[in-house]
């Protein structure tokens, strides 16, 4: 069988007396849509930071491609191939949104970037390439009217976009999404999703979806784990988790029967 | 045997009281006050003035200094600065913090003269001599035993308050979530407010006990900072009790060391000042393995804080006028200045190369380094000793000791930097006052004050012992090192910079090595730091000791950052006015009132207050004010009474700039560039909605 592209094996995640994260596990095969639904508190941000390395657990294992990477760096992870966005927006804020794209393209494409070169001027030359993605990115977030304006001066929903433009741009092969359309219309969502969409068709990148939107969850996820309280309630196809009892009382306190 | 503990838990006593002040205001404000060595000299000083001057008594005078004075300023303080530092970017919090550290001892000495001299004569709670009694067979003096129950009075005072009364449970609240408990209706500004009295009455407090024991001079308020800092470090920045033990350990050892180190020798000297370091290096190092998260969690909250962006860029060849009009300033300075003149603007040069050193490391990589006077020191004493000793050519030598520094700084950086910013700020200081008193203070470093000899090079047939010639070399060196620095900040390790500076975590999320990127910049600064090091020590003609003073290197810190952190002309103009004050006072003093009364009209114009009748009169008579106040400064005869007034200055507009990283000019500049960005943004809003 061949191993997920990312994978959680039964993480646990306590912050003092606090379970976070109890035994969660995730699987997320190439090019495929997970959706990661819960209540405040269920475990959902901290679930990514484990996966992005940016939170190590307190037992369980991350891998990448089968290789364990638990204990490797956010930045090795990225190299590999996973990025991120953040539901706290992390935007660069004297950079440009363009220069957020460009920077993340450089990162990924040029690993042998080094400090010398910059030193002599070499380093600011844009590599073949470079242009056609981060201008199609643009393009395909709408942010080409904000590409020169520094990320300080940007709306909330805006900077959710160009979250989302800096985790693209480094052609990741999956991206973590941690409620990226918070802040925006109802109009932008559905751009954003049909955005997503075309970019899991096209270059086969997979997405995980962390989203309080759950319709928006339902239509666009393969498999979707609802968590609550750090455990896993449910796991399963949108149909099953439509179906689930348990989904329903998490979210609803009560329960209601099925017709 | 038990009089060198006794000892050791006097100074222990005295460590701790003012250990747990530095906690105490950390914790509820995420402000680390490098300040509070500062704040405890100006509590010692102010006893002083009161009790052997004004003829006060002890407890009178002690009253209203720990209890009346220190909580006063703590608030005042708290009020005008920490307050609005809690959510400021990591290097804002710093570089404001080190500005207060230069702009209080200069207050102290501008408003007590007395102070500039080391005083010894100074009573502590106790009349002088204090009465020697017996306890259990060993004799203890009354100034002992009243630091010990000081110590004993304020653990239990602190304990009480924070375990069992109503106002320590919500001061614990708010430490532990400062948000939560904002939302459950716990005043938070008012629990901050008062830890910063009780902080700076215990800095008061330790400032009264130690005077007595070790005298009055800044540099031991110095040591007593980095020792409450260690002993924070040992606490984990959080913990009262570790901290309390760190800082009794602290002293304990340094008490029983003296029984056991000879009485002279370098370890008799320099034992007691690398106990801090010792003691920190072994808990940084044991830290290390316990953290779990990758990076500190940021508590910074609240909407980002509005900056006018960079301009762009001007291209073509009006990208080429700046430089260009610096250039030919530069290069025509022997043409219209004399001899005297071109070595003091020689010496500014020198300064403004090394200060390149705080442009990468403070302004590019926004880390706050204390040791890279330290390394200017290495760089420059290695210089001269290889020239001096193994008759190494100058040239080589001078690029020797800039290599030799890179190490050294690279070493400090890996033991802290894992731990965050704030670790390599508390290293290097530690760091800085190890060096300053295990080497540089050795008979073969320090020579009587006289240091080492370095010559001026020649070659290529060039002599530079020619006043012009060695002042065309160093505006070389200054605007190569300059324009590498541009190119690097415009290519895409700037763009790095910038990233690291906004989202550490984004940045690693985005595959940036954080660390790895940190310690170039830190080794590209270590470099600098020692190549300007050894220029500066070869225009005086030696390295000495007290060039390359940790002191001196805050308040380099503090003037490059009133010039502008990041940008290379404020380097260049810090250094030149840090080379001129000396010299002529005056003209710096009168620079100073102008820019002072240009500011404040400029700010009438920018809030558009001078269209008012009370701003446009305000206006005129700040410009009539400003007129008298300089032609009086042209006339006074500067007096030793005004040398501290630039440093304080100096101090408090690192204070005040250090959100602006261009400094002071660019700070102007910008302010009128935000209101028109507001206004247009307001503009496309107003659009955006007209358009929906």
């Amino acid at each position: 069988m061949r191993n997920p592209l990312l994978s959680a094996e039964s993480i646990t995640v306590r912050f003092g007396g606090v379970v976070a994260l109890d035994k969660v596990s995730l699987a997320v095969d190439e090019g495929s849509f997970v959706g990661l639904v819960g209540p405040n508190g269920a475990g959902k941000t901290t679930m990514f930071g484990v996966l992005s390395g940016l939170i190590r657990p307190n037992s369980g294992k991350v891998a990448i491609d089968g290789a364990v990477v638990t204990r490797s760096t956010p930045q090795r992870r990225a190299n590999l191939g996973v990025s991120r966005t953040f539901q706290r927006l992390e935007l660069f804020g004297e950079l440009t949104v363009r220069e957020h794209l460009v920077l993340a393209y450089r990162v990924r494409q040029r690993r042998d970037r080094s400090f010398f070169r910059d030193l002599v001027g070499l380093g600011n030359r844009p590599s073949p390439g470079e242009d056609v993605v981060v201008d199609e990115l643009l393009r395909l977030l709408t942010l080409r009217d904000v590409a020169n304006r520094p990320a300080v001066l940007l709306p909330l929903g805006t900077g959710r976009l160009v979250e989302v433009g800096r985790a693209l741009a480094g052609s990741p092969r999956v991206v973590l999404l941690d409620e990226p359309t918070s802040g925006l219309g109802s109009d932008e969502t559905e751009r954003l999703a049909a955005t997503l969409q075309s970019i899991r068709a096209e270059h086969n990148v997979a997405f995980v979806l962390v989203e309080h939107d759950v319709d928006l969850v339902l239509s666009l996820a393969d498999t979707i784990t609802v968590l609550d309280f750090g455990q896993i309630i449910a796991q399963g196809t949108p149909e099953d988790i439509r179906a689930s009892r348990e989904v329903q009382e998490a979210y609803l306190g009560v329960i209601t029967e099925p017709n | 045997m038990s009089a060198f503990i006794l000892s050791g838990l006097v100074i222990g006593s005295i460590y701790a009281i003012s250990a747990l002040g530095l906690v105490l205001t950390y914790t509820s404000s995420r402000v680390l006050n490098f300040a509070h060595g500062a704040l405890a000299y100006f509590a010692a000083v102010f006893y002083y003035w009161l009790n052997n001057q004004q003829g006060w008594s002890i407890p009178a005078a002690a009253i209203v200094t720990i209890l009346v004075m220190c909580p006063a300023l703590g608030l005042f303080l708290w009020a005008i600065l920490f307050r609005r530092l809690t959510h400021a970017p990591s290097e804002v919090r710093f570089v404001s913090t080190v500005g207060l550290w230069v702009a209080l001892p200069a207050l102290t000495k501008i408003l007590f003269p007395f102070s500039k001299t080391e005083t010894f004569d100074a009573q502590g709670l106790v009349k002088s001599p204090p009465d020697i009694f017996n306890v259990l067979g060993i004799n203890v003096n009354e100034n002992q035993a009243a630091v010990l129950i000081s110590a004993v009075v304020v653990v239990v005072t602190l304990t009480i308050v924070l375990r069992a009364t109503p106002i320590g449970l919500t001061t614990r609240a708010t430490v532990d979530s400062p948000r939560t408990a904002r939302i459950s209706g716990i005043n938070t500004s008012a629990i901050t407010a008062g830890s910063w009295m009780a902080g700076t009455a215990l800095a008061g407090f330790a400032g009264v006990l130690l005077t007595p024991i070790l005298g009055l001079s800044e540099i031991q308020f110095t040591f007593l900072l980095v020792v409450s800092l260690a002993a924070a470090v040992i606490g984990r920045l959080t913990s009262l009790p570790l901290t309390f033990a760190g800082a009794m350990a602290i002293g304990l050892i340094q008490g029983i060391s003296v029984d056991f180190l000879p009485d002279e020798g370098v370890l008799a000297r320099g034992f007691r000042p690398s106990l801090p370091f010792v003691a920190m290096l072994i808990a940084l190092l044991a830290y290390q393995g316990l953290r779990r998260e990758r990076f500190e969690v940021d508590l910074r909250s609240g909407p980002a804080e509005e900056r006018a962006p960079v301009p762009e860029r001007w291209r073509g060849w009006r990208a080429a006028i700046g430089p260009l009009t610096l250039c030919i300033i530069l290069l025509s300075v022997p043409l219209w200045l004399d001899d005297f003149w071109v070595g003091v603007v020689s010496q500014g040069i020198a300064l403004a190369i090394l200060y390149l050193t705080f442009t990468l490391v403070i302004g590019e990589g926004g880390m706050l380094s204390l040791c890279q006077i330290t390394l200017a020191g290495i760089g420059a004493f290695s210089a001269a000793r290889l020239a001096a000793e193994s008759g190494v050519p100058v040239g080589v030598a001078l690029l020797a000791g800039a290599a030799i520094a890179v190490p050294i700084g690279l070493v400090v950086a890996l033991i802290s930097l894992r731990l965050g910013d704030i670790y390599l700020a508390l290293a290097t200081l530690a760091f800085a006052l190890l060096v300053e008193n295990l080497v540089f203070a050795r008979s073969d470093f320090e020579n009587f004050g006289a240091g080492v000899a370095l010559a001026r090079p020649v070659f290529l047939g060039i002599d530079f012992n020619d006043r012009t010639n060695f002042y065309l070399l160093l505006v070389a060196v200054f605007l190569l090192s300059a324009l590498l620095i541009a190119t690097l900040r415009r290519a895409t390790s700037g763009m790095v910079f910038a990233a690291l500076r906004s989202s550490e975590t984004a940045s690693a999320t985005t595959g940036i090595g954080v660390i790895r990127t940190k310690l170039i910049l830190f080794a590209a600064s270590s470099f600098i730091a020692g190549l300007g090091g050894g220029l500066l020590a070869m225009t005086i003609g030696r390295a000495t000791t007290t060039t390359f003073n940790l002191l001196v290197g805050v308040v380099w810190i503090a003037i490059v950052v009133t010039w502008g952190v990041r940008s290379v002309v404020g380097a260049l103009l810090a250094g030149i006015i840090f080379a001129v004050i000396p010299q002529q006072l005056s003209l710096i003093l009168v620079l100073i009132a102008v820019m002072i009364v240009a500011g404040l009209i400029v700010r009438l114009i920018i809030t558009k207050s001078i269209r008012t009748p009370i701003g446009a009169i305000s206006g005129v008579m700040l410009l009539i004010g400003g007129i008298f106040i300089v032609r009086w400064l042209l006339d006074i005869e500067v007096s030793e009474s005004w040398v501290d007034v630039p440093t304080m200055l100096f101090g408090l507009g690192a204070i005040g700039l250090a959100r602006e990283p261009q400094g002071l000019v660019a700070d102007t500049i910008n302010r009128f560039r935000l209101r028109r960005i507001r206004t247009e943004a307001r503009l496309l809003n107003t659009q955006s909605q007209v358009g929906t």
